[in-house]
């Protein structure tokens, strides 16, 4: 299969799934819930009977947040101007590729939430694998079904992502960057070091991502029950095939466009916050389609390239049913 | 040669104002000075000149880039204009502060938190004053084995930042003598703005210099983390050899510029009433020029050395220095020097935001948004040194807070007066290259960091401490902020044409001399009419702070028999419909700071009631019965108290906005912590 296949295939699986997206949109957002309502407690008991609401429901009143930020404690240590309108994706961004710790609190509910979309990674790639409709059962029966080998996995894939930050981040950055410019005066040259070593930094991420991505599309359609198998084959995957790469680029892309479109088009701290919500949520869900699109994508990639996605694995069209079972019943899936 | 040398060091030694030295020479033996009748010579400052001049700089020095070294030689005219004799002399050697990492500066380093670690062998600097002759009258007097190394303020055996010369005798009140010293310097990898990076050269405290002489003794302090200097004025005639084809800006105004055979260029420059001289050199500069010009102000020639990579931001520096000489001469009183340098140091040289007489630094990033005052903020902020510190010399090893708070009150005040809408917040982000603006958030006078730092730490210690004694990382606090927040406050409390009139009285008094805190409270008070005493023991010898607030606000029909607290129901629906509305207003005063403030009640039907509180109770009630309930009540609705820690509780409503605030924050927070969560997501 083609890599413009694939990408156009994967684009298809997630909007004819459009649960799926909502459901992640819900997902994400019941997450943040908590914490947001904690911090509107923390706001309107700061500003309580104070005129400063009035200008920080109309704007901003900085000499208020200023005030309220040394004041904090747990999520509303985090409310700081960085949130506010496109700030708010460059200064997450920022947090990982610059490898800034967060709030006890904030990291505590991005941890849940990863452990979240852990159990539901099974489902969303088993939906994608089969490409039909599912119902909620089988949905979280897949969920349930690969949980424990994605949480295998994630072990692996933790092992590796804390590598990359403990020690190639720290290298780069605490290391190289810092001998290297020690005695430059040009700041723009520091600047175009600095993005190299981004970009240094984010192809070993990828790359550990796309690896540890094609692991469970692989235990998936393939059941494959060995996680280190899984990602052995993975890694084989993506090493003689470069269209994975370019699979993975143009997705990012896509990516790229919905951020930079945000960043620019993002609603100011004075609009309604009506409009905040519309605007801010529609760039979520945009963001969660083109996380979806990756998986889909990649799970139309590896079965149109690897024949026995499709025919070797083939267990019996039981409980829990494979995805590979289904292929097998209508092969092959042509989109 | 040698006696060509001798006559030019005597022009410019005895016969003020002196001619350059360019032509003298490195290496060879130094020029003594002729003898004078009776030994030391008693020498007034010549007529017409602003400033003292008793300490008189006649210097030439050599950069040896190779080796980051300076090879100097100079003759210190100084005369004695205190009412006591001195039988030594004190210098400051300030590069000794990087001598080693024992030092009283690498102590204090740690303490405040500041320093990343030992200096490498390689980043050191130090000066090694190699001779010190008496050249004034008969012979001259050899007085190099008569030097010591003094730690005058901690006793530090490491710290060599101050020298003790003995003299074979005392030198009488308006006596004066003349020093020659000859010394080499390693210059440090930049520190404290001053230093070498790659071929960018900051020459900050770089020379000998003689301590102050006062009533009480010398005033000759260690350097210090913290603080500053504090020297006498005088003239400056300064030739620097340097590599040729580098450009060099220094204090003052270029008199001569000659090629040496070596490949070498001697540039001379000289400057009067200064009390420093800095320079910098680097073959990279871009050399800007434009003029001020404005009307009742005399006109200024305006030097940029620019950074090559800020090029398309020679405007903006010009813009803000001709912001901060027109304000800071209108209101305070005119520049007097007719040209002014400003150094857009390298990146990385941490040299930014330093002020010398007639030069300063900026700073500015590749990368500046033009609704940020950056560079602008800091370049009017040591534009604005050139009146408080250059012009009026306070003692900023201890009364640091005078130049630094008076000044970064000045410079708010400029950058309201000519940046009123282009004072944006911004944060950067990746590596802290990529600036991102908030349009929606504009920074005012009080905003801009200084009550919030002040909040921080306001009962760290007295701003009445010598500054140098500080307790670590207070410094900024209290010098700039605290300060700057009680010149706002008096501001308010006195009216800007009194204030503006108090300053410059201060200014007009005190420039080209060396002012004392007592002098500033006393101009104040006098210009003002007012014993602001009890204002300046709060502010300057005491910590008090301050914070008044609405306890509570009840306003109900009369008779009705509930008390309304903030509720959120709309006020004017509980306005009586035929009786009165019984309002109860109490203000309360939560600090221990005590400043008088008015409070103002506004009724439903729009009417005003403004009362006068003089601030001593802890709390004052105030009942009234009106046609109309109350809708609002603040303490201090002028924002007269800068220095009020908690403007959020300066005023109550019964209508609070707080729940639609927060719902409004709210959902702008969920938006920024779902994409994190998605962000996390990515590695699940």
């Amino acid at each position: 299969m083609s890599v413009a296949n694939a990408f156009t295939s994967g684009i298809r699986r997630v909007n004819h799934a459009p649960s799926l997206l909502v459901g992640v949109w819900l997902l994400t957002f019941l997450a943040a819930l908590p914490l947001g309502l904690q911090v509107r407690a923390a706001i309107a008991e700061s500003l309580g009977a104070s005129p400063a609401a009035g200008a920080a429901a109309r704007g901003v009143d900085y000499t208020w947040w200023q005030q309220f930020s040394e004041e904090a404690t747990g999520p509303s240590k985090a409310f700081s101007p960085a949130i506010v309108g496109g700030a708010a994706v460059i200064d997450n961004l920022s947090s990982i590729i610059d490898n800034r710790s967060h709030e006890i609190a904030v990291a505590a509910a991005g941890f849940t939430y990863a452990i979240v979309w852990l159990i539901l990674a099974g489902g969303i790639l088993d939906r994608y694998a089969r490409n039909r409709k599912v119902g909620s059962f089988a949905f979280f029966s897949a969920c349930g079904g690969y949980f424990a080998r994605f949480a295998r996995l994630a072990i692996v894939a933790g092992l590796a992502y804390v590598a990359l930050f403990a020690w190639l981040h720290g290298w780069l950055f605490d290391g190289i960057y810092p001998r290297v410019t020690a005695n430059w005066t040009v700041e723009w040259h520091a600047f175009a070091l600095r993005v190299s070593l981004y970009c240094l930094f984010g192809a070993a991420l990828c790359l550990c991502n796309l690896v540890f991505d094609y692991a469970k599309v692989r235990i998936v359609v393939e059941d494959r029950r060995s996680v280190v198998g899984a990602t052995i084959g993975a890694l084989r995957f993506v090493r003689r095939r470069p269209g994975v790469l370019a699979l993975y680029l143009i997705d990012g892309c896509c990516f790229a466009v919905v951020m930079t479109a945000y960043a620019l088009a993002a609603p100011g701290a004075r609009v309604s916050p009506w409009w905040t919500l519309a605007a801010g949520q529609a760039y979520l869900l945009a963001r969660i389609w083109v996380k979806l699109l990756f998986y889909a994508s990649e799970v139309a990639y590896f079965q149109g390239s690897l024949a026995h996605a499709a025919h070797l694995a083939r267990p019996l069209p039981a409980w829990p049913d494979s995805p590979a079972a289904d292929i097998a019943d209508s092969p092959p899936a042509k989109d | 040669m040698r006696r060509l040398i001798q006559v030019l060091l005597v022009a410019s030694c005895v016969a003020l104002p002196r001619g350059p030295l360019a032509t003298l020479s490195l290496g060879g033996e130094h020029p003594v000075a002729p003898s004078r009748s009776g030994g030391f010579s008693n020498v007034p400052a010549p007529a017409g000149a602003r400033s003292a001049r008793n300490a008189n700089y006649a210097i030439e020095v050599r950069l040896r880039p190779a080796t980051h070294v300076l090879d100097g030689r100079e003759v210190i005219t100084w005369r004695n204009i205190s009412r006591v004799s001195t039988s030594e002399l004190r210098f400051h050697l300030y590069y000794n502060a990087w001598k080693n990492n024992r030092s009283t500066f690498a102590r204090e380093d740690r303490l405040a938190g500041f320093f990343p670690g030992p200096l490498r062998e390689q980043d050191l600097g130090w000066i090694d004053v190699t001779s010190i002759r008496l050249v004034t009258g008969g012979p001259p007097v050899d007085l190099t084995a008569a030097r010591r190394y003094l730690a005058p303020d901690d006793g530090n055996a490491d710290d060599q930042t101050v020298m003790i010369v003995a003299l074979p005798r005392a030198v009488a009140p308006a006596e004066s003598i003349d020093i020659a010293l000859e010394w080499t310097s390693k210059i440090p990898r930049t520190v404290a703005r001053t230093g070498v990076i790659a071929d960018y050269y900051f020459l900050g405290q770089w020379f000998p210099k003689i301590g102050v002489l006062e009533d009480q003794g010398w005033n000759c302090h260690q350097f210090h983390e913290s603080t500053e200097f504090f020297a006498d004025y005088g003239v400056y005639d300064v030739a620097m050899t340097v590599p040729r084809g580098w450009v060099v800006g220094a204090t003052g105004t270029e008199r001569s510029r000659r090629d040496n055979p070596d490949g070498t260029t001697t540039w001379s420059y000289r400057e009067e009433d200064v009390h420093d001289f800095a320079w910098t050199t680097s073959p990279n500069y871009l050399d800007r020029r434009a003029r001020f010009e404005h009307p009742g102000l005399p006109p200024v020639d305006m030097r940029l050395l620019l950074q090559p990579e800020h090029a398309s931001q020679a405007e903006r520096h010009f813009a803000a220095t001709r912001a901060a000489l027109r304000y800071y001469g209108e209101w305070f009183g005119p520049y007097p020097y007719g040209h002014i340098t400003i150094v857009d140091p390298a990146w990385q040289s941490h040299a930014g935001g330093m002020e010398y007489p007639t030069l300063f630094t900026a700073g500015t990033r590749w990368l500046a948004p033009e609704r940020v005052t950056s560079p602008e903020g800091v370049t009017i902020h040591e534009c604005g040194h050139q009146f408080w510190y250059a012009l009026v010399g306070n003692n900023e090893f201890e009364d640091a807070w005078l130049d630094e708070g008076l000044n970064t009150y000045s410079t708010a005040r400029v950058i309201a007066e000519a940046y009123r809408d282009a004072n944006r917040l911004d944060r950067r982000f990746l590596g802290g290259f990529v600036p991102y603006v908030f349009p929606d958030i504009s920074l005012d006078r009080f905003d801009d960091d200084g009550l919030a730092d002040y909040r921080r730490a306001a009962r760290v210690d007295l701003p009445s401490v010598p500054s140098y004694r500080y307790w670590p990382n207070a410094a900024g606090t209290l010098s700039y902020s605290k300060t700057a927040l009680w010149l706002h406050t008096l501001e308010n409390y006195l009216g800007w044409p009194t204030f503006r009139a108090c300053l410059a009285t201060y200014f007009d008094r005190w420039k080209f001399r060396h002012p004392k805190p007592q002098d500033f409270f006393q101009v104040v008070c006098e210009v003002s009419g007012q014993d602001l005493t009890w204002f300046f023991d709060q502010v300057y010898r005491g910590t008090q702070v301050f914070d008044y607030g609405i306890d509570a606000l009840r306003s109900a029909p009369a008779g009705s028999g509930d008390i309304l607290e903030p509720s959120g129901r709309p006020a004017s629906k509980r306005s009586p419909s035929g009786g009165t509305c019984h309002t109860q207003v109490v203000v309360r005063r939560y600090g221990d700071g005590v400043f008088p403030v008015d409070v103002l009640v506004r009724f439903a039907n729009g009417e005003r009631v403004r009362e006068r509180w003089d601030g001593r109770e802890l709390w004052k009630a105030y009942t009234y019965e009106r046609r109309a309930c109350a809708v609002s009540a603040e303490v201090d609705p002028g924002r007269v108290l800068a220095l009020d820690v908690n403007p959020t509780n300066n005023a109550r409503v019964v209508q609070p906005l707080a729940r639609r605030a927060a719902t409004k924050w709210m959902i702008t927070w969920l938006v920024w912590l779902q994409d994190l969560l998605l962000a996390y997501s990515y590695f699940a």
